[in-house]
């Protein structure tokens, strides 16, 4: 059984698998953008503030 | 406006704007994408020739041309940078790399799927496909260069070099679908693009949301190299101290 008719079962039949993989892979970047963006941010002020306090 | 513009050169008004933006670009952004995802996944219908597989064109075009048009704005902002010595300009040109390169990736990746079922190959070395995953090269060549100098002003101006130079690419990118006889069908948006209603609401819609995307996350991003970049200034210490406590 291929790829293809193993995700038949979701909408969009026999395209299933291009249409949902596509969007997916979208997701996946721009949450993973999200995340290390926010994630650097709570980083870049927690060690701002480390070395604020070293240098008290 | 122009007053407006030109506050935001210095890092405290920017950092305070990027601040303010983020609410007001992420709501806007949630509502877009849930809604043009509905327009696209469900109202719009099957077309005549590709049947559902079409619907990968929500977004692979709106990802192509922002990854087209985040470029433009890192080379513009880059050339600023370079000429009226704007640090503000070179951290949006130094942050939208890695979005537009994201962009890229997106536009390449479901470009990929949706040849696969219309063309059987994942991948053909075809004028469109080439030029695009040039510009990834572009983006990432971009970023390595920008990380290679400890001084982010030297890295700013050589950087920015490299983006401007790379501009020749937008234009094969745009034309290549005319002036070379490609695999890749012609313009999605315009002449000759889709013509259903509901499929030019659906992928109207993705692309707002997506430029709503990039303006969030250059937000984001944009804020923290402020910070990274004027560490010893009074303002960022009380800053971070405010966060922190």
């Amino acid at each position: 059984m291929t790829m293809v008719e193993f995700f038949s079962f979701l909408p969009y039949g026999k395209y299933a698998f291009y249409v949902w993989f596509a969007y997916s892979i979208s997701a996946v970047t721009i949450i993973i953008l999200f995340i290390s963006a926010k994630r650097n941010h709570s980083n870049t002020l927690l060690s701002l503030s480390n070395k604020y306090l070293r240098n008290k | 406006m122009w007053k407006w513009i030109q506050r935001q050169a210095s890092p405290k008004v920017f950092y305070q704007t990027c601040n303010r933006l983020i609410p007001w670009f992420f709501w806007p952004f949630i509502s877009l994408l849930m809604l043009g995802l509905y327009w696209s996944l469900v109202i719009s219908p099957a077309d005549y020739q590709q049947g559902d597989g079409y619907r990968i064109i929500f977004i692979h075009v709106p990802s192509a041309i922002l990854s087209m048009m985040v470029y433009a704005i890192m080379a513009v902002a880059g050339g600023i940078g370079l000429i009226w010595q704007i640090k503000m300009a070179e951290v949006v040109a130094k942050v939208s790399a890695p979005i537009g390169a994201a962009f890229t990736i997106i536009a390449l990746a479901s470009g990929a799927i949706w040849g696969k079922p219309m063309w059987g190959a994942w991948w053909v070395w075809d004028a469109r496909l080439t030029s695009e995953l040039i510009l990834l090269f572009l983006y990432l060549a971009y970023m390595s260069l920008n990380s290679a100098f400890d001084n982010p002003r030297t890295a700013a101006k050589s950087s920015s070099i490299l983006a401007i130079v790379g501009l020749i690419n937008l234009p094969i990118i745009h034309y290549s679908v005319k002036w070379w006889n490609t695999l890749h069908q012609g313009y999605s948006v315009g002449t000759g693009g889709i013509k259903d209603t509901d499929m030019q609401i659906a992928l109207a819609l993705m692309f707002l949301a997506s430029i709503l995307l990039y303006v969030l996350l250059v937000s984001i991003k944009a804020r923290t190299e402020v910070l990274i970049r004027e560490q010893n200034s009074s303002w960022v210490k009380e800053e971070v101290r405010s966060l922190i406590s």
